[in-house]
């Protein structure tokens, strides 16, 4: 059990002013899977780029193999053996695999570049640590599970001992996650530590020996993996009691709202995404889609939604026939959406807060007057509902592309919400935000439905989808292939089996579930 | 018609490419490296001009290859201009490119006045020297092609060779050398290169170093063999056209190498067809290659919105 890194009294103030790290001590295990979890914004990154040598402490010291080391680069650090894998990736598109792993180091023979022993060294260590990649594709053709891969072998390329890995599930699907931990296990296994930046507490939970937690700029503890649970590193980690719970809707007549009938939709390359579904919303609920990615989900939201065409079939909201509305009339139906991407779809990322909020309501009297926009009126607004959700922002004024990812997605549904929907298309709401905020929307979306808005619900997060649905429907290749109430045994195994198409309902019992 | 088509095709024609070609290739090439590095050098005309009067002027009083080294020289001293001011001053580098490129023109004049009294032209008032012809001629009696090879090829600047042979080494720096993967790495995505270590600025230098010298070279075969002499706005645009060129021919040496035979092409029908179409005036074909480049730039500039 020897240290191999030491982080002692770290402290880092950024020149705005942010304290972002405070007094950290952080020791690290050789051979060991060391997480670091919080809530965005407590500091994490920091403290890892400080271990990388991009941020410079203002105070504290830095101890590798028991020695006090400064790390004055990202170069140093890497000469000292330790590696850095970030968020956003920095690999050039149009080389391929062994190229960008080799870049700035690479084997010569007299003057030439030696891609012949480049491809071989990457290949023997894509095979030693169960990364596996084609060493000769260019990297803009990997999906962005195996271009994290190219990232490790990068760090290992140039013999890192201790690898940071800063959110590396954040961008990952479910079975990519499996794979990179079957290559983590495999690292530790041949000595490698690995120190693991997440706010995902499942995954913390399965991966790391030990894990640290971070709150607002502070370390607040420090547990072995198998003495904690969700909850209790929740608790650390918000600094209360997060209740990740949601009630089921209420009992009662909920009579049908929505009406989807023989809706077909295409998909960019023409083909049929979503195939003759039938599905009806009842009032005060919340209908869950699960499919794993790919299967039409996005265009149907898309469609519903009135940004992709409907090439055949019906949609109807409270009795009136919406298929053929724009947008906007889309919205004067009721109809409101919290879409996927909130950052190309959801916002104006350079707008300010007021003027995100205001951009859905340019038909409303209280906000224009005569064409005009009344400034006061609309930060007045702004400010009530920044105040209604806690959204941590300095003002109506602030450009929303500054906000952290769950800051960002609870203004876009505060406005979505302010807008009082009684159908409301929601994809994927708690993607990359932190645990506070999405107990935070949960309880905010089920209040919607206490008020008797029909919810449609996607995530890719099946945890998510068995929290807050109601009812929860399987697609599989653009057709509803199982429906189900959701009951204590519903379970994600259960979903998973027919979401990979291994089972399918009879007509009978789907047609009944779906009434 | 079979006039125009007899001259194209004539071996004399290809030959006259090749001269008109040769300046333009040096240019081209040159952009190419500093455009792939991720500094677009649209100085490529201003280098040149001040190169060719260096050129001719050094040459007055040294031997030839002197004065081709001084134009190399000077073209290299303007590319590290240009990267003091855009790499370290951080001035836009389209700007600090037409800056050097207003100086150049003007300040040629001045210079060239200085140095012979003369504003229009260097020519009968300092001797400058002209680059040799390599006489290939001994390929003569090679039995049925001797006497076209010879036509072709025979007589041309020792330059006209040395930049066929750097469409090769270029093309092997960029795709077979480490120094080349680190050029591309920078020029298509500078982060990647700086977290493998690599300064990007340092390897812009280079990349507009070079580009001056090639720039240079380019200056040097036009005022020390096409034209014997300094003559005011001599370069006429040909700096423009290679950045024509390096887009046409897609950011790759072979590719930018056929752009610029291309755009010679044009040069040299320029030259020949008022002789035999005095209708067309020259000033219509002399247009050619700059709308091409044009419509080259619209091309590329829409592959890059639409990819
Ligand atoms: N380069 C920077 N300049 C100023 N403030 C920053 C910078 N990077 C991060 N911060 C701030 O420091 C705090 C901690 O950020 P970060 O370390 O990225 O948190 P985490 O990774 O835990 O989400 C945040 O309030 C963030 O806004
Ligand atoms: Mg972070």
């Amino acid at each position: 059990m020897t240290l191999i890194l030491e982080a002692r009294g770290i402290d880092k103030t950024y020149p705005g002013g942010v304290h972002a790290n405070q007094n950290i001590d952080l020791s690290v295990t050789a051979g060991t899977v060391h997480a670091v979890v919080g809530e965005n914004g407590a500091g994490k990154s920091t403290l890892m780029k400080i271990l990388f040598g991009v941020e410079q402490p203002n105070a504290g010291e830095i101890l590798l193999d028991g020695k006090p080391i400064v790390l004055h680069s990202p170069r140093a650090a890497i000469a000292a053996g330790i590696g850095m894998v970030f968020q956003h990736f920095s690999l050039v598109p149009s080389f391929t695999v062994a190229e960008n792993v080799v870049l700035g180091v690479e084997p010569r023979s007299g003057l030439k570049l030696d891609r012949k022993r480049a491809a071989e060294t990457v290949q023997a260590l894509a095979e030693r640590f169960r990364l596996p990649v084609d060493v000769e594709s260019p990297v803009e053709r990997l999906p962005v599970g195996q271009q994290q891969r190219v990232e490790i072998l990068k760090a290992l390329y140039r013999e890192a001992r201790v690898l940071i890995l800063d959110e590396p599930t954040a961008v990952l699907a479910p079975q990519e996650v499996v794979e990179l931990f079957a290559a983590i296990r495999s690292l530790t296994e041949q000595g490698r530590t690995i120190l693991f930046i997440a706010h995902k507490l499942p995954e913390v939970l399965e991966i790391s020996d030990r894990i640290s937690v971070m709150r607002a700029g502070k370390m607040v503890g420090e547990v072995a993996a198998s003495e904690a649970t969700e909850k209790s590193l929740a608790r650390m980690m918000v600094g209360r009691d997060v209740a990740l719970k949601v009630e089921r809707a209420h009992k009662g007549p909920h009579e049908h709202f929505c009406r989807i009938a023989g809706l077909t939709v295409k998909n960019d390359r023409g083909l049929d995404a979503i195939k003759d579904m039938d599905l009806v919303l009842r009032t005060g609920e919340i209908v869950g889609i699960a499919a794993v990615e790919g299967n039409g989900q996005s265009e149907l939201f898309d469609a519903l939604g009135g940004l992709r065409p409907i090439e055949g079939g019906s949609v109807e909201l409270g009795g009136i026939d919406v298929t053929d509305l724009s947008v906007e009339e889309k919205r004067d139906a009721g109809l409101a959406h919290i879409p996927e991407d909130r950052i190309a779809t959801g916002s104006a990322g350079g707008a300010t807060i007021a003027e995100n909020i205001v951009a859905t309501e340019l038909g409303d009297t209280r906000f224009v007057r005569r064409g005009l926009l009344d400034g006061k009126a609309i930060r007045d607004h702004a400010v009530e509902l920044i105040a209604k959700f806690s959204v941590r922002a300095p003002g109506p004024d602030a450009a929303i592309g500054t906000l952290s990812g769950g800051n960002m997605q609870k203004v876009v549904v505060a406005r979505e919400l302010s807008a009082k929907p009684r159908m409301l298309l929601v994809s994927h709401p708690t993607r990359g935000v932190d645990l506070g905020a999405t107990e935070f929307i949960w309880q905010r979306l089920a209040e919607a439905r206490d008020g008797g808005a029909s919810i449609l619900l996607t995530s890719a997060d099946l945890s998510e989808l068995l929290a807050l649905a109601d009812r929860m429907i399987v697609l599989y290749r653009g057709r509803i292939v199982a429906a189900f109430a959701n009951t204590a045994d519903l379970t994600p195994e259960v979903l998973g089996s027919y979401m990979l198409g291994f089972a399918a309902q009879g007509h009978e019992e789907l047609k009944a579930a779906l009434a | 018609m079979e006039l125009i088509l007899n001259t194209v095709f004539s071996a004399a024609f290809v030959a006259a490419i090749i001269r008109t070609t040769t300046p333009i290739l040096f240019a081209s090439l040159g952009g190419l490296l500093s455009d792939l590095v991720g500094s677009l050098n649209v100085a490529l005309e201003g280098m040149m001009l001040i190169s060719c009067l260096t050129a001719v002027l050094v040459s007055a009083y040294a031997p030839w290859y002197v004065g081709v080294a001084a134009g190399m020289v000077a073209g290299g001293a303007l590319g590290a201009v240009m990267a003091l001011f855009h790499l370290r001053f951080k001035a836009d580098v389209i700007l600090v490119g037409f800056a050097i490129n207003i100086i150049a023109a003007g300040g040629t004049v001045t210079a060239l006045n200085l140095a012979t009294g003369d504003k229009g032209t260097s020519i009968g008032r300092v001797l400058s020297a002209a680059i040799p012809e390599l006489d290939l001629s001994f390929l003569d009696p090679i039995p049925v092609v001797g006497p076209v090879v010879t036509q072709m090829f025979s007589g041309h600047s020792y330059l006209t060779w040395l930049g066929a042979f750097m469409v090769f080494a270029i093309w092997y720096f960029l795709y077979r050398m480490p120094g080349g993967l680190r050029f591309r790495a920078v020029g298509e995505y500078p982060p990647a290169a700086e977290a493998a270590g690599i300064s990007p600025n340092k390897l812009r230098t280079y990349g507009l170093i070079a580009s001056g010298m090639l720039a240079g070279l380019g200056g040097a075969q036009l005022a020390m063999f096409n034209f014997v002499g300094f003559t005011r706005d001599m370069t006429n645009g040909r700096g423009f056209i290679a950045l024509g060129a390096v887009l046409l021919g897609r950011r790759h040496p072979v590719g930018t190498a056929i752009a610029a035979v291309l755009f010679g092409a044009f040069e040299a029908l320029s030259i020949a067809l008022p002789g035999i179409l005095p209708q067309i005036p020259g000033e219509v074909i002399h247009m050619i290659p700059f709308v091409v480049t044009v419509v080259a730039l619209m091309l590329s500039s829409k592959r890059k919105l639409t990819a």
